[in-house]
């Protein structure tokens, strides 16, 4: 599905150049829910960022199932990102002026995809994740856990190939992040999707099939869940950052 | 809703107080700037401007002032609306529209908006400017040269401007789509605006190149043309001014930046001054501009206050009531004839004297200019027959001011006003000369007398009045007349009567510019084949052209030669006589002014939008209501107050230094102080007005916060 390779990435301060990413490779699957975490300044952000098209690699290889996105231009590079990745963001990042149900639509509606079906999906979509209640809400009318509900729902309306989340609980109270969390298990049960999420919270990390730990740049371990218990996986996760933080 | 548009029509109506704003503001500059626009080409005010004068000058320079101030609020505006949509513009790249649909619908949107507001903003420019003059008209004053005229051709520079405007607005909403990253776009509107750290010295150190510039600015043309008797070339002498823009500038970043409390009040302005500090760069280029459109408002609205008080005292100081002078060769009225219509009128003369004058060439240095490599120098010649000028005898003076004045043979004594003001006289001519009979008189001149009525005449002694005087035609010969009336005041009609009577009266032989000199054009037209003030080469030389048919104009007032000097008559009349002016310069400190109050509003109302979660912040971290307004109160206070402060203190400074220097002597005149003075009284009416914009301003912040009055 996902194949990242030898990615390189940096940033240039001032006179200074900063390598960010120093040749990460890995793979996601089709239906899988992997994780990246690591301390501040490892590179997950960043990771996100490149193979979300919206910040250019230095180097490396990225291609969403057969398609290398460093080839496309940016007509095709936009129509990636609407038809075949969902977006998830830290800060939500709904539009105030639309309501929730709208909000929902809006990749669709970029797309030119708008059809009585796709709005039956939006509502199936409310139904699924919990806020048919206040799909004729705006925003500022909503809680946190409710926002980023519908985010997900939003990253989902246009069947994409991998939803991508940016730190998705970072904003919220604990309440909201397991309503969070089950929308993404939902998505992936449900709905057959297949999810890379960038997180600092090793409760949220828990509920992957897989979480890729960065450091400096490089992916330092890769822990699978398989069959163990999501609370034993959470020790795991909480074991493999303390090791992280002693070498 | 199932198409793009019409999700950019839900945020359109989302966001509607942003597009508000934006038009309003296109609207507002464009409005401006085609109603100076319209009065600054109309016949009307170019009428009263002479081409290449002082006054078109100024009127230009505040035009550009309101142009670039007009220009930087607007491109401010248009920014503040980019960022502020930078974010719906960014989830929307992030969701996967393409730059070009976004383009699509943002363009749409700005065209719309820019055209609209630029079209109603030209369309209603002229009408605001027929309006506010017509609104001048009625409460101040009417004459028939004020029928405003416009000139259809003013409209291709409030196109121009609108042109800008559009093309500005853009390329700004071009290049804020065009952005490759887009996180950067995302995270644009909170993103702030940051400035280098500034030292301390940039306040005192600002203030000494403001004192320097403003005072190198001015004096730099007459060190070049006096002292190195070069003209430098149009534009040289601006270039004086730049440190006063430099120190201007640093004064503002400094205050911005480091304010100038020091250390004392630190924690107490801890918000205010850090939250301008990180919004320092486009705080103090508004800043910038807003001192500079106080200080051209100011310059406006001092034209009137300066001149009107300048002449009012002036008429007062005459020491007689009616004063006139005519050649010899004229048939105008004489004490019998006078005292007749008088009586007609009800006018009760007191004294009367009416003096023979001579007409005498004077020697003198002539002043000729060169050109040379370096471009235009000039140099002196003495000529024994330079210009000439109106001679009186001793006792004739005697009998006008009964000021006993003597002078022994070969002596002469100029004549100044009563405050000893030259302006341009020279009253230092050492050989007279019967222009006629070219008969010859060294004379030796001693202290000027100081008589306003007699400005610019020389009195000599009885016995070389007569023997100078010999042989000249009526056409070198004058007669001044000064009398008396009882009751001044009332006697405006008789006034208006010896004034018309006078112009009937008078041929077109005098009908001449001020300034005419028979000595001069005959040197003219020998070395150049003609004369530029003669009547026929008035016109086309930028001199008006004396036409008895408009004897009300401001122009024939100021410019006749043997414009009669009637106290009650000018009193009455000055308002009249000078409204273009005065109503050109007052409608030019209105433009200037709103848009003074525009920028500041607009940046106060940024204020609100850019700081309403900082402001969020503090309530959460448990400040009080008061302190919380009082941390608006400083940041708006600091928008308004010191542009006031500096722009009013440097304009009143630069014209303290221009009415000390302006004279000759140096110095302030008792009319200059008078005029300073009503100019304090325009300030102070200015700046209440002001401190009600600046409440009103806070207000509405403090309203857009959700902080309680």
């Amino acid at each position: 599905m996902l194949t990242v390779e030898n990615l390189r990435k940096s940033y240039q301060v001032g006179k200074t150049s900063y390598e960010v990413l120093k040749g990460v490779s890995l793979q996601v699957e089709t239906g899988e829910f992997v994780a990246v975490m690591g301390p501040s300044g490892s590179g997950k952000t960043t990771l996100l960022n490149c193979i979300s098209c919206y910040i250019p690699a230095d180097s490396g290889r990225l291609c969403l199932g057969k398609t290398e996105l460093a080839r496309l231009d940016e007509d095709a590079l936009a129509e990636v990102r609407n038809k075949q990745l969902g977006f998830v963001f830290q800060d939500f990042l709904l539009l105030d002026g639309l309501t929730v149900r709208q909000n929902i639509l809006l990749p669709a509606i970029i797309g030119g995809l708008v059809s009585d079906m796709t709005e039956a999906r939006a509502d199936q979509l409310c139904e699924v994740f919990g806020i048919a209640g206040i799909r004729d809400k705006y925003p500022a009318e909503i809680s946190g856990g409710e926002k980023q509900r519908t985010a997900v729902a939003r990253a989902l309306i246009n069947h994409p190939l991998l939803i991508l989340a940016d730190e998705p609980t970072g904003n919220l109270d604990s309440k909201s992040s397991r309503a969070v969390i089950r929308s993404f298990e939902q998505a992936k049960s449900a709905l057959e999707a297949t999810i890379f999420m960038v997180t600092h919270d090793s409760y949220a990390a828990s509920f992957c099939d897989r979480v890729v730990i960065l450091r400096d740049g490089v992916v330092w371990r890769t822990l699978e869940k398989g069959a163990t218990e999501r609370e034993k996986f959470q020790d795991l996760l909480l074991d493999a950052v303390r090791e992280m933080g002693r070498e | 809703m199932r198409h793009f548009s019409e999700v950019c029509a839900l945020m359109r109506r989302k966001n509607k107080k942003q597009y508000a704003l934006l038009a309003g503001c296109c609207f507002f500059s464009v409005l401006l700037i085609t109603a100076y626009v319209c009065m600054m080409r109309a016949p009307t005010v170019l009428n009263v401007l002479p081409e290449g004068g002082d006054s078109r000058k100024q009127v230009m320079m505040i035009f550009a002032l309101a142009v670039i101030g007009c220009a930087v609020f607007t491109t401010y505006a248009a920014g503040l609306f980019l960022r502020q949509k930078s974010r719906e513009t960014g989830v929307l790249l992030a969701l996967g529209a393409s730059r070009a649909q976004v383009w699509g619908e943002l363009g749409r949107e700005l065209g719309v908006l820019s055209l609209g507001s630029c079209a109603a903003g030209a369309a209603l420019g002229g009408p605001l400017a027929w309006v506010l003059w017509q609104f001048f008209r009625l409460a101040v004053v009417d004459s028939e040269e004020m029928r405003l005229t416009f000139d259809p051709s003013a409209y291709v520079l409030s196109l121009a401007f609108s042109a800008f405007v559009m093309v500005m607005i853009f390329f700004l909403g071009r290049r804020s789509v065009k952005r490759t990253n887009i996180i950067d776009i995302v995270q644009e509107s909170h993103k702030s605006e940051p400035i280098r750290d500034v030292p301390r010295w940039y306040g005192p150190v600002g203030i000494v190149l403001l004192a320097l510039g403003g005072f190198l600015g001015y004096m730099s043309s007459s060190f070049f043309i006096l002292v190195l008797h070069w003209y430098p070339p149009e534009g040289l002498t601006a270039v004086f001014y730049v440190p006063a823009l430099i120190g201007l500038y640093m004064i503002l970043l400094h205050t911005v930046v480091n304010g100038w409390n020091g250390k004392k009040k630190l924690y107490r302005d801890l918000i205010a001054t850090s939250q301008m500090r990180f919004q320092g760069r486009q705080t103090v280029r508004n800043m910038l501009v807003m001192t500079l459109l106080i200080a051209g408002a100011y310059f406006g609205s001092f034209y009137a206050p300066m001149l009107g008080t300048g002449s009012m005292m002036g008429y007062d100081r005459r020491p007689v009531d009616y004063a006139y002078h005519f050649r010899a060769d004229q048939d105008i009225p004489l004490e019998a004839e006078v005292r007749a219509l008088a009586e007609e009128y009800g006018v009760t003369i007191t004294d009367f004297a009416a003096v023979p004058m001579l007409r005498l060439a004077v020697d003198g240095n002539d002043h000729i200019e060169e050109e040379g490599p370096v471009g235009t120098t000039w140099r002196t010649e003495y000529l024994e027959v330079l210009n000439s000028n109106l001679f009186l005898s001793a006792s004739g003076y005697e009998a006008l001011t009964g000021e006993r004045v003597d002078l022994a043979p070969g002596e002469i004594r100029g004549v100044l006003d009563a405050e000893g003001t030259a302006l341009g006289f020279r009253p230092d001519a050492t050989l007279l000369t019967n222009y006629l009979t070219k008969e010859r008189l060294a004379v030796t001149p001693l202290e000027p007398l100081r008589y306003d009525s007699l400005f610019e005449r020389y009195v000599m002694n009885d016995g070389d009045f007569a023997r100078l005087g010999a042989g000249l035609p009526d056409e070198w010969r004058e007669t001044q007349v000064c009398f008396n009336v009882e009751n001044c005041a009332g006697t405006y009609e008789f006034a208006k009567a010896l004034f018309n009577e006078i112009v009937d009266r008078s041929t077109l032989d005098v009908a001449q510019f001020d300034g005419w000199d028979p000595v001069v054009r005959d040197r003219d037209i020998a070395k150049d084949g003609f004369y530029f003030l003669d009547r026929e080469n008035c016109g086309s030389a930028g001199f008006t052209v004396i036409d008895y048919g408009q004897r009300d104009s401001s122009a024939f007032r100021l410019d006749w030669q043997y414009m009669p000097e009637f106290r009650i008559l000018d009193k009455m009349d000055f308002v009249k006589t000078l409204a273009v002016f005065l109503i050109l310069f007052v409608f030019i400190a209105v433009v200037c002014f709103s848009a003074v109050f525009v920028i500041a509003y607009t940046r106060c109302m940024t204020i609100a939008l850019t700081n309403a979660k900082v402001y969020d912040d503090l309530r959460h971290l448990g400040a009080s209501n008061a302190y919380l307004r009082r941390s608006v109160r400083g940041q708006v206070k600091r928008v308004f107050l010191v542009p006031a402060l500096v722009g009013t203190g440097l304009i009143y400074a630069f014209y303290v230094m221009i009415m000390y220097f302006n004279g000759s002597p140096a110095g302030i005149t008792s009319s200059e102080a008078a005029g300073l003075l009503t100019a304090l009284a325009v300030i102070a009416a200015v700046s209440a007005l002001m401190v009600g914009v600046y409440r009103l301003t806070l207000a509405q912040v403090c309203r857009a916060l959700g902080i309680r009055r």
